[in-house]
């Protein structure tokens, strides 16, 4: 999984709704390859979905700790990355 | 469903046996049965009466408030149980927590046996345990629990999951929260196993349901916004529902009537048996519950209308002209310790009767079953944890930079999450390093839920005619 894929999946998760009721302008900023999920306002329960999001579109299931050490898409792409290798096919 | 309040709080009629009495005669009913299964090893009843009394000797008669470390494993257990046989009352603590916050709740907290005197109503009763939620100071609010609110409240819920000794129960919730003891305490005192497993707290569903089946776990207690995640992730990857699994309770925040009407439409149906709860720290456990059936469940989904449904049998509800539900009832906390102001605005007398003010607004259905209809005041739930925006405001007001803030909900992916606005104190900030400081600040101060997942500074803030922050109005200002 590309470093860009997993960027696409912290977008995704981290967008806010349409329908929200709380204030404007507080959608999540410009994410890089190197933005710390976390520092963006991800939480354990957003974390679900990432991981959910990685499952369904690599195969490869990761823990909500393999986010902590990892928080960022390149860093989380190299985790795929790893796994995969790691792994016998 | 009323039921008479004089009745059910005579002090003439005889106690409950406590908590730990059930534990003990499940113990001798069922020695040798599993207590509690932990990834792969397993504890007998036994086994866990023999380290509960090695605890209780450890500690010495009468220990007083002990301060117990919250984490997932079977030793929290004996030492939730050893601190009550001794005699003592529990206080967990999150290892977790900034140590600053973990010093002032073991300060809050104190270290005495009896319930404050200065109190009253219940003096005298056995202290059961404290845990705490937000308090609007920035100081956490020490919550006082009888062992005879514990007690009522654990009969009720064993009866309404109607569990048998071939149970297995998931430990899933936070050992902080009291969720945690709705899921040990019912459990150990039927002959059930409890089940710990490090894939329950792992994040990942397909891990999660592999665990479930291996495990064959039967009852499964979950907050509502990760249940919501679940069944999303159920409904988009097709996955089955262990087949061991025959109740799924849910709470903390309303069921959004989208995410039940994808849990119907599962291929398995109406199966398991799904519960709504709803309950206090300050009213222990739960104190209402709904079956959430396919056929409709006294509320109207569709409407956006998931009731909280009925009192538990122990349970006194009453609801004020405004609509907010007041609970009674022997499970009421004997208020916030050291804190009586605090105590005597939620702790209220009518028709001299005791009842907690819940803050929630409900309505009632034709049925009579109750659906929530929002908060009276400021507070936000968060991931299912009650958060006082002020008390995260009065922590973010202490950092220098900082002239004013205002803290409110906003939804990012369908739930809470918190967003802060802060001014900067004065020209000489710079705003673009402000947020990251006061995420720095805070982390030293505060447990993770309480830190905003969104730090923006802003101009100005809106006021209401008294001088308060109008969080209302924080749109405005920012348009």
């Amino acid at each position: 999984m590309t470093v860009d894929a997993v960027r696409d999946i912290f977008r995704r998760v981290l967008e806010p709704d349409a329908s929200s009721v709380g204030p404007p302008g507080v959608g999540a900023p410009g994410i890089g390859a190197d933005s710390d999920f976390f520092a963006l306002g991800g939480d354990s329960l957003l974390a679900t979905r990432v991981l959910s999001a990685v499952a369904r579109e690599c195969g490869v299931e990761l823990t909500f700790d393999d986010l902590l050490r990892a928080p960022t898409p390149a860093g989380l792409a190299g985790t795929i990355a790893r796994t995969i290798a790691s792994v016998p096919r | 469903m009323f039921r008479d309040v004089a009745v059910s709080l005579d002090p003439t009629v005889s106690p409950d046996p406590t908590v730990l009495d059930g534990f003990l005669a499940a113990a001798d009913a069922h020695p040798g049965r599993t207590a509690i299964a932990d990834d792969g090893r397993s504890l007998s009843y036994a086994a866990l009466r023999t380290r509960v009394r090695a605890v209780a000797d450890r500690l010495g008669p009468g220990p007083g408030v002990v301060a117990v470390p919250a984490i997932h494993t079977p030793d929290t257990v004996a030492g939730l149980l050893g601190v009550w046989l001794a005699g003592g009352a529990y206080c967990p603590v999150d290892p977790a927590f900034p140590a600053a916050r973990r010093q002032a709740m073991l300060t809050a907290a104190g270290c005495q046996i009896r319930l404050d005197p200065n109190l009253g109503g219940h003096g005298g009763a056995e202290l059961a345990y404290i845990l705490f939620t937000s308090g609007s100071t920035g100081e956490p609010k020490p919550v006082l629990t009888p062992q005879a609110a514990i007690g009522a409240a654990v009969r009720s819920v064993r009866e309404l999951f109607g569990l048998t000794p071939a149970d297995r129960v998931l430990q899933f919730a936070s050992l902080s929260w009291d969720t945690c003891f709705e899921e040990i305490l019912p459990t150990l005192t039927s002959g059930a196993c409890l089940v710990f497993h490090p894939d329950a707290y792992a994040g990942s569903f397909p891990r999660l349901l592999r665990m479930l089946d291996r495990e064959r776990v039967t009852v499964l207690n979950l907050p509502t916004a990760f249940w919501h995640e679940l069944v999303g992730y159920l409904r988009e990857s097709g996955q089955p529902l262990p087949a061991s699994l025959r109740l799924v309770i849910v709470g903390g925040e309303p069921v959004r009537p989208a995410r039940l009407a994808d849990w119907h439409a599962l291929p398995t149906g109406g199966r398991p048996r799904l519960l709504n709860t709803y309950g206090c720290t300050e009213t222990t456990l739960i104190t209402h519950a709904a079956e959430l059936t396919a056929a409709g469940s006294g509320g109207s989904p569709a409407a956006g209308q998931v009731p909280i449904g009925r009192p538990l049998p122990h349970v006194v509800e009453r609801l004020s002209a405004e609509g907010e539900l007041l609970i009674g009832g022997p499970s009421l906390a004997a208020g916030y310790r050291g804190l009586p102001a605090a105590t005597a605005a939620r702790f209220v007398t009518v028709d001299s009767a005791r009842f907690f003010r819940t803050g929630d607004r409900v309505r009632r259905l034709p049925d009579g079953s109750l659906v929530p209809a929002g908060r009276i005041d400021q507070e936000l739930k968060v991931r299912g944890i009650r958060v006082d925006p002020a008390e995260v405001e009065a922590h973010i007001a202490a950092h220098p930079a900082v002239g004013a803030v205002a803290v409110t909900g906003v939804r990012v992916a369908d739930h809470t999450v918190l967003a802060a606005y802060v001014i900067a104190a004065g020209p000489h900030t710079d705003p673009a390093g402000l947020p990251a400081s006061i995420v720095d600040h805070l982390r030293g101060r505060v447990p993770a839920h309480l830190v905003p997942s969104r730090i923006r500074v802003v101009e100005r803030l809106a006021y209401t005619a008294t001088g308060k922050l109008d969080r209302r109005r924080i749109e405005e200002t920012l348009a």
